[in-house]
């Protein structure tokens, strides 16, 4: 039993910046996700030092920027195209939410503060409205809530942004937790996986309900027709096995977007290369999608741009709007070989040109956490 | 204490509060497999103690749609500075543990396995911090807005704060729901 209902008014995204290991704007995310070209390399001394580490690859932003200047970028980029070429009837950001995901560290108030300062100077936007530091489903669970902001008629715009730069502390973390693939690659889904490797990503989104959209001639990149959040109450850090929690997120966008399991054309999986974590997720599909699983097609990009932590959400929220504009559905890079507790119908070795009406990208995080958003063109 | 001064929005009901430290209170009870820091005890407590409240002994009464929503200014100090620290220095070794302590979704876990909460997970820190002991604004915002939207029918809010000395450190946690 949920309480979640279809909304009369489902948000639209009318502006999007990234920068990502692929480079800045969607173009070359969409390139090297459809082509599966993982973005992957050693870190470099200038960035830190990683030679007392077991692994030591990463997917960078070459000469990355400090990272409330990353986030900053992503954002001037979504809100100029949000802008559209009617700047004359340019959106009031006097009152526009902005909600920030980004790790919890030693540094967060003081990025933050920095977004802020810059958002207020460029775009009017009053400030960051709060801080989502819930790891792996922080960006989701901030789309999520900007929508429900949005079509409860709280508000009529929300900026969404995130940044996850890879650091020393968190790259010496997960080393530590033997998170970080072995062999150098991440292979979500695939026998023989090893982990997970982390990825730069700044992300910025501007959505907004329709009618505001309409009233200034924005452009409608996508539309966001449902979404989910859940728990699995199961475990500090371990995923429910049987994916029960995440089929819950996903089952509550679908709820929300009013439409059945058979009408999602594309899942954008959160899948990281963790042996058990993978094996969750595919669990999670079976539940919701039964028989149908087997025809629907299902990619993780991360095995393309890495994990970037609090902001991947965002990001694979970029790459299944691309996909979806495309038409042409991203590769799951880094497979190898079929694990029986994995069987989906994975998008391998080549993009599969498709145009599906609806695509779920969905995240699993640390405490059991998951989030599910459904994007439609 | 300043937390028993909460003002609740009208749409949100209070079903149980609690608050770490009480006026006999010496010292958290630690959690096992969280090191370094009090930041994690801290919110455990304070959770424990609220759900205790209202429910008595752990486990509760089986799965309910409650969301968990820590919302903290400090954030997990401890554990950041030791990450810190460790990572500075390549010749030192990182205590493993600190990899999922290194995010607040984990202590939630925790809780949420516990007593067995399948609503939302959510960690954010608030851009005008409470004083501690107090709920900041937003955080309230943000459980009105969870209720709302549907994915929980109640929500554990815990505002924690850590100090430099653990003797400080302020923690409130209410159990909510919808409605009057």
């Amino acid at each position: 039993m949920t309480g979640t209902t279809t909304p009369a008014v489902p948000p639209v995204v009318t502006g999007l910046g990234v920068l990502s290991a692929c480079g800045r704007g969607l173009a070359p995310l969409a390139e090297a996700t459809v082509h599966g070209k993982a973005a992957f390399g050693p870190v470099p001394m200038s960035r830190f030092d990683v030679s007392g580490r077991r692994v030591r690859r990463a997917a960078l932003l070459p000469d990355a920027p400090p990272l409330a200047e990353a986030v900053l970028t992503a954002l001037g980029d979504a809100c100029r195209q949000a802008a559209g070429s009617a700047p004359d009837r340019a959106a009031d950001d006097s009152g526009t939410p902005l909600l920030l995901a980004l790790h919890s560290d030693l540094g967060t108030a003081r990025t933050a503060a920095r977004i802020a300062e810059g958002a207020r100077r460029e775009w009017g936007i009053p400030g960051v409205t709060r801080v989502y530091t819930g790891a792996c489903v922080a960006a989701g669970t901030a789309v999520a809530d900007a929508a429900a902001l949005i079509s409860s008629g709280r508000a009529r715009r929300v900026v969404v942004a995130a940044g996850h730069l890879v650091g020393a502390g968190v790259f010496a973390a997960f080393d530590a937790g033997r998170a970080l693939a072995r062999d150098g690659e991440v292979r979500p889904f695939s026998a023989g996986r090893t982990g997970t490797l982390l990825g730069d990503a700044a992300v910025a989104v501007v959505l907004e309900s329709p009618a505001e959209a309409g009233r200034r001639g924005a452009p409608v990149l996508a539309r966001l027709r449902g979404w989910g959040r859940s728990g699995d109450a199961h475990h500090v850090c371990r995923p429910v096995p049987d994916g029960n929690g995440l089929a819950r997120a996903i089952d509550a966008a679908l709820r929300r977007g009013g439409i059945a399991p058979e009408q999602v054309g594309y899942v954008n999986a959160n899948a990281t290369g963790s042996p058990l974590a993978d094996q969750a997720e595919a669990n999670a599909l079976h539940r919701v999608f039964g028989g149908y699983t087997d025809r629907l097609p299902v990619s993780s990009t991360k095995g393309v741009h890495g994990h970037a932590l609090e902001a991947s959400a965002l990001l694979e929220l970029a790459v299944t709007i691309a996909a979806l504009q495309s038409g042409t559905l991203p590769v799951n890079a880094g497979w190898t070989g079929q694990d029986e507790d994995c069987r989906l119908d994975l998008v391998l070795d080549q993009p599969r040109p498709t145009r599906p009406d609806f695509a779920l990208t969905v995240n699993s995080a640390f405490g059991g956490a998951n989030t599910a958003l459904l994007v439609a063109s | 204490m300043s937390s028993q001064s909460i003002i609740l929005p009208t749409e949100l009901t209070l079903l149980a509060k609690a608050h770490w430290p009480g006026p006999t209170d010496d010292g958290l009870p630690p959690i096992a497999g969280f090191t370094v820091s009090t930041f994690n005890p801290l919110v455990a407590e304070a959770a424990e103690r609220c759900l205790s409240a209202y429910y008595g002994p752990a486990p509760g009464p089986g799965p309910t749609r409650t969301a968990l929503l820590l919302t903290s200014g400090s954030g997990d100090l401890a554990t950041a500075a030791a990450i810190a620290a460790a990572s500075a220095d390549t010749g030192r070794r990182m205590p493993p543990l600190l990899f999922f302590q290194s995010n607040p979704n984990a202590v939630l876990g925790h809780i949420a396995a516990r007593w067995q909460l399948t609503g939302p997970v959510v960690a954010t820190a608030p851009a005008t911090p409470a004083a501690p002991g107090e709920v900041p604004a937003d955080a309230l915002d943000l459980a009105e807005l969870l209720l709302d939207d549907g994915d929980a029918d109640q929500v554990l809010l815990i505002a924690a704060e850590q100090a430099p000395e653990p003797h400080q450190d302020r923690a409130v946690a209410l159990l909510l729901t919808s409605g009057n």
